[in-house]
């Protein structure tokens, strides 16, 4: 009677759970999934284009928190991946695209385009839950926000 | 004389054709010299055979032989069953090597998550941010909300800020939203 050390089905547990790890290991250099939107804030009630849909209530006291103004519009949503070691761009608006780049550290490089020329990069290292906030006046009292966010589902 | 034929005289020599066919083969070999001289060779080799088979005899009656192998298998069993230190010790070890295994995977899970996550998120060092202005029209304030978790950075017009003193005064671009 022969007897082994290892069971056929522990051998195959273990090899499993090895590739599992090696697939962990992998996750770290996976793509980052992020949304890019493009808001309008203003104090007024409504937004003069009736597409441009209010904020989340968590979004909308997170922004009044940090900014004067009173209600946040979203004027377009884009959610891209950006593979590892790679750049994606966000296209926001006619005038207006997000270029990020994914870098070891890991960091990403996010850097403003507005009509077609590169006007900021900013580069840090982005974690779920956190936010990068572009901003600038707008007309009439009101400003514009681009809020870049890592997206916890892959 | 075909092979057919040649098989069907080795039967007959063995006895093994029924009792017609037997008849027509003996008369079939009286009438063919070259049957004959096969059907001799064929008696010979037969007889060689039946005279020196080797017989295999049991030192013992049957049944007391068979008993005895029985016996030595359950024997063996027994004393298998009788070690149950060491089929415990084989079944730790055996039960311990693959959960050494995953303790080992896990463990260099952690360590590669502390690695390459939270080492990272947490050091001094990766809260720093490099901001730069690529157009030299435009400014730039940025700072970090730790109550929010936020980083902001505020853009506006460069020769309206030097002027007024006043970095919201001027928007940077009326046409981001367009």
């Amino acid at each position: 009677m022969s007897r082994r050390l290892f069971s056929r089905r522990a051998a195959r547990c273990f090899l499993a759970l090895l590739l599992l790890a090696g697939g962990t290991f992998n996750t770290f250099a996976a793509n980052l999934k992020l949304e890019a939107k493009l808001i309008w804030g203003t104090d007024d009630e409504k937004s003069p284009d009736p597409e441009h849909k209010e904020v989340d209530a968590v979004t909308r006291e997170k922004l009044r928190k940090v900014f004067k103004w009173k209600n946040y519009f979203i004027v377009n949503r884009v959610v891209k991946e950006v593979p590892s070691r790679s750049s994606n761009q966000f296209k926001l608006s006619p005038d207006c695209t997000i270029e990020i780049k994914e870098l070891e550290g890991p960091k990403v490089e996010v850097k403003l385009i507005g009509k077609g020329k590169e006007v900021h990069k900013t580069t840090l290292t982005i974690s779920k839950g956190q936010s990068v906030v572009y901003s600038g006046d707008d007309k009439n009292q009101s400003a514009w926000f681009v809020i870049i966010t890592e997206l916890d589902e892959k | 004389m075909n092979l057919e034929q040649q098989l069907k005289l080795q039967a007959w020599v063995d006895g093994e054709l029924p009792e017609a066919e037997a008849r027509q083969m003996a008369a079939f070999v009286q009438g063919q010299s070259e049957a004959q001289t096969l059907v001799g060779e064929l008696r010979i080799t037969k007889g060689f055979l039946a005279g020196n088979e080797p017989e295999a005899k049991l030192p013992e009656s049957g049944d007391f032989y068979w008993s005895k192998i029985q016996r030595a298998i359950e024997q063996e069993e027994k004393v298998a069953a009788r070690a149950p230190g060491a089929s415990w010790t084989f079944a730790w070890r055996r039960l311990m090597a693959p959960i050494s295994g995953v303790a080992l995977i896990a463990f260099l899970s952690v360590l590669s998550f502390n690695v390459f996550r939270q080492q990272s998120v947490d050091d001094g060092a990766n809260l720093l941010v490099e901001v730069e202005n690529l157009s030299e029209d435009i400014g730039s304030i940025s700072y970090r909300s730790q109550s929010e978790n936020m980083f902001v950075v505020y853009l506006y017009k460069k020769d309206v800020q030097e002027a007024e003193n006043d970095p919201i005064a001027e928007p940077v671009d009326d046409t981001f939203l367009q």
